[in-house]
């Protein structure tokens, strides 16, 4: 559905007063269920904007591409995250932004509504979201049983930054533990960690989406696409794919403010999450430091402390 | 880090290879010195020599396990020697992840290991060096990671899926 009027207003001010170039948000797209990223430069444009539970895509990602650019940007709980984590590492300047921030009730996995309905995901015509219901035809599917299972444990519901709010707060629960699948891959023993791993990315397929999809994934050249020296082969061996999840989720070790883009974006439904909420968990408890909060704060892998733990050290 | 281990079956008089990357100012010294004074350590550990522990990049490590070394030993200065003032505490921060990560992955517990050795510490490198390898030695030939004793995967189904 469109943005409220005094939102669509704020952003013509901002396009014609010369605050921001481009606006960046999502519009309804040719695919079911799937709202498509739009970039508004006109205010005439500005009625093509829109916002539901289909905003799947975080469009922080596509930030660094306009660094030196006034951008006005619409995000969500877990994308304004994802602004902050730009801003604590300098990639943006704060001045050059206007943000748009939505509270998100979670958004609409394609994949979920279809088992639910028991069809194939491509059958899905004439969906829409109403009145927190996913209607196909004439069949009804609750919005929260078409959620990303991700969603099912979000706690970052409300945009934390963010110049004007399009819609009311949610103040809800998750439904599941956000770090409770990280505990129990912590329970197993050495050899079910490997096989659950190897599980995990055996359904890996290397397109890179979830790279693609990455807010901080913003290296001008990543180490996968490296020739001198070349780390890594684009092969179907399953130690290929291991290599490249192990090294792109580590890369983000400190940095993954934890956004789930990388896990809604991939094609082959990989957990990625499972990896990087190790990292995030495990950056909290030595570090005290979780990504996404605070701009201020100097990310941790950016710092030391003297007295830092030196347990692991023989 | 071109050679390659054996794969399928292992012989009974299997050696452990040991990468350890030493920081030019301290643990590197420190090997120095345990070889001078003629101190006796495994001759399992190959050693690559790095400005700083700093220097070394987390997919060194990672790139170490791939091409076949079954334990992975990184040394530098001792926390407030660093020639550099502050490297090795960078490293801290980036191996205590690290070396949690890769166990959370199923990598074994002491395929990767981190000391602080300083230049006069000649038996304290020959010390921990006995340490890593026998710490490896008990856990076999590294198989995890390792890109010669991975089996080819089975050929995918026409979905894209595994089969």
């Amino acid at each position: 559905m469109t943005l409220p009027s005094a939102v669509r207003e704020q952003i013509i001010e901002w396009l014609k007063n010369g605050e921001i170039e481009v606006f960046i948000g999502w519009e309804a797209g040719p695919v079911p269920l799937q709202a498509t990223p739009v970039f508004v430069r006109t205010p005439e444009e500005v009625d093509r904007l829109i916002w539901d539970p289909t905003c799947e895509n975080n469009l922080v990602a596509f930030l660094p591409r306009y660094r030196g650019k006034k951008v006005g940007i619409m995000v969500k709980g877990c994308d304004s995250r994802a602004i902050i984590g730009l801003l604590a590492e300098a990639q943006f300047p704060r001045e050059n932004l206007r943000i748009v921030g939505v509270s998100c009730p979670g958004v609409v996995d394609p994949k979920v509504v279809a088992e639910q309905l028991g069809v194939p995901v491509e059958d899905l015509e004439d969906a829409s979201v109403r009145d927190g219901q996913v209607l196909v035809g004439d069949q009804g599917v609750p919005l929260e049983a078409s959620c990303y299972a991700l969603c099912r444990a979000c706690d970052r519901h409300n945009p934390i930054i963010a110049d004007v709010q399009a819609n009311e707060e949610i103040n809800s629960e998750p439904v599941d533990d956000p770090l409770g699948p990280v505990r129990e891959m912590e329970a197993l023993s050495d050899d079910e960690c490997w096989a659950r791993f190897a599980e995990e990315v055996s359904r890996c397929n290397l397109c890179f989406a979830c790279r693609n999809a990455c807010p901080l994934c913003y290296c001008n050249v990543c180490f996968v696409d490296r020739t001198q020296p070349r780390w890594f082969n684009q092969t179907t061996r399953l130690e290929d794919r291991q290599f490249y999840q192990l090294m792109r989720t580590f890369h983000l070790a400190g940095r993954c403010v934890g956004c789930g883009a990388c896990t809604r974006a991939c094609p082959q439904g990989v957990n990625i999450r499972l990896f990087l909420d190790k990292l995030r968990a495990d950056v909290q408890e030595l570090f005290a430091y979780e990504a996404g909060v605070d701009p201020e704060a100097k990310p941790p892998l950016r710092t030391y402390r003297q007295d830092d733990y030196n347990g692991f050290i023989l | 880090m071109s050679e390659r281990t054996t794969t399928s079956s292992e012989p009974q008089d299997w050696e452990p290879k040991v990468l350890a990357f030493l920081c030019n100012w301290c643990s590197y010294a420190g090997a120095d010195l345990a070889g001078t004074s003629r101190m006796q350590y495994p001759p399992n550990v190959r050693i690559i020599r790095v400005p700083c522990s700093g220097r070394v990049n987390p997919i060194f490590i990672v790139e170490a396990l791939r091409q076949g070394a079954d334990g992975v030993l990184v040394s530098g200065c001792h926390p407030g020697d660093c020639h550099y003032l502050s490297g090795n505490y960078y490293a801290r921060r980036r191996f205590a992840l690290l070396q949690r990560y890769l166990e959370y992955l199923g990598v074994e517990k002491g395929r990767v290991q981190f000391s602080w050795v300083s230049a006069s510490e000649g038996a304290r490198f020959a010390e921990v060096v006995t340490k890593v390898v026998s710490d490896v030695k008990a856990l076999g030939p590294s198989r995890r990671l390792n890109i010669n004793a991975m089996p080819v995967p089975a050929v995918e189904v026409a979905d894209g899926r595994p089969a």
